[in-house]
């Protein structure tokens, strides 16, 4: 239990109980912190245009100060999606074979069309349809680099009449109804990579994909509520109260139907009790114990869940503050337990031999590829592509004329 | 033409669609290499370039051809389903130059002889097993029995 | 529509286009013969692979746990050194008889593979005469028909070769290790020096040139036997190892038809 702990912070003599295979003994999981990030990264991209979503397919009013702000989120995101998987790769300079002779038996194969599908097809094209008109209005008045980047945007069309910007929302609107299964798509193919993998009975599992999508949907909302409290914080402006409580109310109704069928998954799992639960069992109990039961299942699912169901209840006898600072702290919970979870479903899979009869230890390093600090830098990417892109286009010194943002904020 | 109807952001994307689908098609073609799929979904070259290592033990039949004597011998006892370089180790350096000695196998240590027959409960009970702390006083197994005719005395 | 996209200058664009899309196959073409040539210099020496069908077979009641399969199989195909990183490996298990009074059948079952086996084994970890059984393991890659690393693989790199071998092309694969989640039986590892997923290829190199795969040469007690199954004769070792032997493969409710197929197999081999 403890040596769980003292393997990720300090480095231990990496060692193995039991029986495992002699190509299993190495000194690290094949797939590490890198791949950690991938899916954690990718479900972040699915979660935030869900949110954004919201606004143009649902039709959720209150939630337009964070609509722009859900959109740049997932594209900072999106951009970063793929960098951990290219940097795990052996031979990252062949990558291009991927698309070149995609093997369609493969899901990972599927990865570059879905990824290219989703960036240009989707993501890309809702956010010139959203922002065309301002960003027309925007290269009008500046000048400088800005205004080339603006102008570079428009790609050359500056038709910004009436029954022009109608048929931008029409498409716009499309677009996001394409996008909701395309955001399941992409999300689910990457839970469908470990799902598929019948030879490990941590990840070979139908419901998989399915908690991939929901826990991506939990996490992404949870960073659109972080994101826009950040940000009204830096900006020093208020938050949009009515708005922040939707989201809120949103991400619980996401965290109950997330936590059943991750409930549904593990109470299946030990009444079936297959081949592999005695060492599952092991896994629970020591290797994994601080990451699943209190990373996973009590930081982030439990607390949350109470925080947030609470104030469903009791939401007008709690002050604002109090409300605003119980919402920030779930979103980071979240953020947490979902990162946890992926941790457990990508190294928890690899603690254990596929023979059955043994388990490897893991210790993190924190120089290399696969340690600490390229972690941390991988992460702290998407962010600041998100700061420079609302530099760029969530700037309140330009007019807008779009859908609201946080500088329109109500309260 | 209905095309020149379509409003200007529809044109320019759909010409934008069609450089980007175009140019990966462009590249598709460059960049697949030319025998792939010439079996299946794999380079068929590849057969060929995996065919193309050099062996490092050369079999058998290799070390027929020079020592004949010793491999009449061999076969003709109980030691005929062993392989030469099993026990003299890997030979395809000295087929390929015989007369450089820094190839040629070493003469075979007391290692060779109980790497097989050392007792160990493991093996199967047909197997022909020694304690070799107790067997024999002297330290080498030839002083009693010749490797490649263990049934005869020498 | 004002601005440039006069009519002739579209159509001009998408006759470029059109024309380009047509130079296509042309172009593919040219640049087949340019790689042919270049290629052409080691061309099969009459080996035809769809005339093949290779297979190894395993019978453990004639292993003896030597080790110098394992050891051949590192020296042959130059596996990196380390003892993580085996083509092949030999594993012991050791089953004790179970408590007096216990109520079970068998005991414990301890299970191990020091260096992969490549240097023998020592004495098992209990009493010889507390062991019910005890037995060694070769392993190797199993050969699936229905193999799940060349399901996985992205690009097409590692493949069913039409002789009945799953190789994998070492300048195509891009080492994303998804292969190596995805095999059951452990057979595969990255290699630290070619940054690719490696196995056993049956030692193409040998059986294309006639000679037996390394560790089926050196193996003393013929355990291994190795045959081609397109053209087998009545009296070859691998027609006889079928007649003569009831067989089972490893984890078969995998659905992977493994073709290495066991004689002399338990319930705690996995």
């Amino acid at each position: 239990m403890t040596t769980e702990v003292t393997n990720i912070v300090v480095e231990v003599m990496p060692h193995f109980e039991g029986y495992v295979y002699p190509n299993e003994s190495g000194q690290h999981p094949l797939w590490s912190v890198l791949i950690v990030l991938y899916p954690y990264i990718t479900g972040l991209v699915a979660g935030a245009f869900i949110m954004a979503s919201l606004v143009r397919v649902f039709k959720v009013r209150a939630l337009e100060p964070v609509y722009r702000l859900s959109m740049l989120t997932a594209l900072a995101f999106l951009l970063c999606a793929p960098l951990p998987l290219l940097f795990h790769l052996g031979h990252p300079e062949r990558c291009y074979e991927v698309m070149m002779t995609p093997h369609l038996t493969s899901p990972m194969a599927i990865f570059g069309f879905v990824y290219a599908w989703y960036l240009m097809a989707v993501l890309l094209l809702e956010l010139w349809f959203d922002f065309r008109r301002d960003l027309v209005a925007w290269s009008n008045v500046t000048s400088g680099f800005r205004g080339i980047i603006y102008r570079l945007f428009t790609l050359g069309v500056t038709d910004v009449s009436g029954p022009a910007l109608r048929l931008d929302d029409k498409i716009g609107r499309t677009l996001s109804i394409v996008g909701i299964p395309s955001a399941f798509l992409l999300h689910g193919y990457v839970g469908f990579i470990f799902g598929s993998i019948k030879a490990n009975p941590w990840w070979g599992s139908p419901l998989v994909p399915i908690i991939f999508i929901l826990s991506a949907v939990v996490s992404g909302i949870a960073l659109c509520v972080f994101n826009y409290m950040v940000l009204s914080w830096v900006r020093r402006r208020n938050t949009d109260m009515p708005c922040l409580d939707i989201m809120a109310r949103f991400l619980f109704y996401a965290l109950v139907v997330d936590a059943a069928v991750e409930g549904l998954d593990w109470i299946h799992r030990i009444y079936a009790a297959e081949e592999g639960f005695q060492i599952m069992k092991v896994m629970i109990r020591e290797k994994l114990f601080y990451t699943l039961n209190l990373g996973q299942a009590t930081m982030g699912t439990l607390l949350p869940l109470l925080l947030l169901g609470s104030l469903q209840l009791l939401r007008k006898r709690v002050p604002e503050l109090i409300r605003r600072r119980m919402y920030f702290a779930s979103s980071a919970l979240i953020l947490v337990g979902v990162l946890a979870m992926r941790w457990n479903v990508v190294i928890g899979g690899q603690l254990f031999s596929k023979s059955l009869r043994g388990v490897m230890a893991y210790k993190m390093e924190f120089s290399g590829m696969e340690g600490w600090f390229m972690g941390a830098v991988l992460l702290a990417l998407p962010f600041t592509i998100l700061t420079v892109f609302i530099k760029l286009f969530l700037s309140e010194k330009l007019p807008s004329a779009g859908h609201g943002e946080p500088t329109a904020a109500r309260g | 033409m209905g095309l020149f109807k379509m409003p200007p952001q529809i044109v320019r994307l759909v010409l934008l669609t069609i450089a980007i689908v175009g140019s990966y098609f462009v590249a598709r073609a460059f960049l697949t290499p030319a025998s792939f799929h010439q079996y299946g979904w794999f380079r068929g070259n590849a057969l060929e370039e995996l065919a193309s290592y050099q062996p490092v033990f050369a079999g058998k039949k290799s070390c027929e051809e020079c020592h004949d004597d010793q491999y009449q011998k061999l076969m003709k006892g109980a030691h005929k389903g062993l392989s030469c370089e099993g026990c003299h180790g890997p030979s395809q350096a000295h087929v390929d130059d015989p007369d450089d000695t820094a190839a040629r196998p070493k003469k075979e240590p007391f290692s060779a002889c109980v790497r097989c027959h050392e007792f160990n409960p493991s093996r199967p009970k047909w197997h022909h097993q020694i304690v070799s702390r107790t067997h024999y006083s002297g330290n080498k197994c030839t002083d009693c029995h010749v490797p490649h005719s263990p049934l005869d005395v020498p | 529509m004002k601005e440039a996209l006069s009519r002739r200058n579209l159509l001009g664009r998408l006759g470029a286009a059109a024309a380009g899309l047509m130079a296509l196959p042309a172009a593919r073409t040219a640049k087949a013969a340019v790689q042919k040539l270049f290629v052409s210099a080691n061309a099969p020496n009459g080996y035809d692979p769809t005339k093949h069908k290779w297979v190894m077979a395993i019978d453990i009641n004639r292993c003896i746990g030597c080790g110098l399969c394992a050891e051949a199989c590192k020296k042959e195909n130059h596996v990196p050194d380390e003892p993580n990183y085996f083509r092949t490996w030999v594993e012991r298990y050791v089953i004790t008889k179970p408590k007096p009074g216990s109520g079970e059948a068998r005991g414990e079952v301890l299970v191990d593979s020091p260096d992969g086996g490549m240097h023998g084994f020592p004495e098992p970890p209990v009493p010889t005469d507390s062991i019910l059984h005890s037995f060694f393991v070769p392993k190797l890659c199993n050969l699936c028909e229905h193999s799940p690393c060349v399901q996985a693989c992205p690009v097409g790199a590692t493949f069913d070769a039409p002789d009945g071998t799953v190789l994998i092309d070492p300048k195509y694969c891009i080492g994303c290790g998804f292969c190596i989640q995805a095999c059951p039986y452990g057979c595969r590892f990255l290699s630290p020096v070619t940054h690719t997923a490696e196995k056993c290829t049956l030692c193409y190199h040998r059986i294309t040139h006639g000679l037996n795969p390394a560790c089926v040469e050196v193996c003393p007690t013929q355990a291994r036997i190795f045959g081609d199954l397109k053209n087998a004769k009545p009296d070859d070792p691998i027609t006889q190892f079928y007649q003569n032997n009831r067989v089972e493969a490893l984890k078969p409710y995998l659905g992977t038809e493994p073709r290495v197929l066991y004689a002399g197999m338990d319930k705690e081999v996995r």
